[in-house]
């Protein structure tokens, strides 16, 4: 818990080095995550549209995105 | 294409796919098609390699080494900044979707040449193997050699002409390692060409 509030410390110590690298980390994270889930959901033969609704996204975005790799496409 | 390959080009392909499962990826990159170069000691583009200092042994260990750097790596630190713990969510998303469920893809996508690959295709490891791949890179590189050989108007592809393709791509993990090794690209293509033009 203290070393928690260090960190939180740094975090709210404005340096921008800091606050961007954690938004990159974070965004690539959230992709990693987000391809994972895609593609699990497929295997358990979800639809894009499906997918999409949860995500908050239009079907053409996640469709688009995803659709043309080879693990992901191969329901359509 | 392949049919004009010599034993020592096919025998690259061979051995870049074995390369590539034994390092447990799921692609096959330029990186290893340089590996596959090198485990052929007695060719022509090997003792090139070998007179720059580059054994097999240390390209593996470089192409490792590229591995685990790179932008496109997770940094704890920074997400622990804002209190995101990455050993939690590793292992969370491990207990679902298996061992290196989050780890990153192919290196070739993090170098910017895979295309239309999945950031993440790696998800279920064991499953994949039987469907390991060139990467665009790589293909791009046997294009390339192909190209090189009807440039010296060579009738057949060897290994010396996937070699100058790999250089020609130049992008790719294969000529970084190289470059890393200290290996000046030109010098070594333009020492390929002069034995390739003695020998054909």
């Amino acid at each position: 818990v203290e070393e928690t509030g260090r960190l939180t410390t740094d975090a709210s110590s404005r340096d921008p080095a800091v606050g961007l690298r954690s938004v990159r980390s974070l965004r690539l994270l959230a992709e990693r995550l987000e391809e994972l889930q895609i593609t699990s959901a497929r295997e358990l033969g979800w639809s894009w549209q499906e997918i999409a609704d949860q995500l908050g996204v239009s079907r053409q975005a996640v469709h688009q995105k995803y659709a043309g790799r080879r693990r992901l496409g191969r329901r359509d | 294409m392949f049919e004009r390959f010599t034993d020592q080009a096919r025998q690259v392909v061979i051995t870049a796919q074995v390369q590539a499962r034994t390092l447990r990826h799921d692609w096959i990159g330029t990186e290893h098609l340089l590996l596959a170069i090198l485990a052929q000691p007695t060719t022509l583009s090997a003792r090139a390699l070998h007179g720059h200092g580059l054994t097999l042994e240390r390209a593996s260990r470089l192409v490792q080494e590229a591995l685990s750097d790179g932008s496109r790596q997770l940094d704890a630190e920074a997400l622990r900044a804002i209190g995101i713990d990455l050993d939690s969510v590793r292992a969370s998303v491990e207990a679902s979707f298996g061992e290196g469920a989050l780890d990153p893809a192919s290196v070739e996508a993090r170098f910017g040449g895979a295309g239309q690959e999945p950031a993440g295709r790696r998800a279920r490891r064991g499953g994949l193997f039987g469907h390991v791949r060139f990467s665009a890179r790589a293909k791009k590189a046997l294009e390339l050699g192909l190209r090189e050989a009807i440039r010296l108007r060579q009738n057949r592809i060897g290994d010396a002409h996937l070699l100058l393709g790999l250089l020609r791509e130049g992008q790719g993990l294969a000529a970084l390692v190289l470059t890393r090794a200290g290996i000046d690209l030109a010098e070594l293509r333009d020492e390929l060409e002069r034995e390739l033009r003695q020998a054909g």
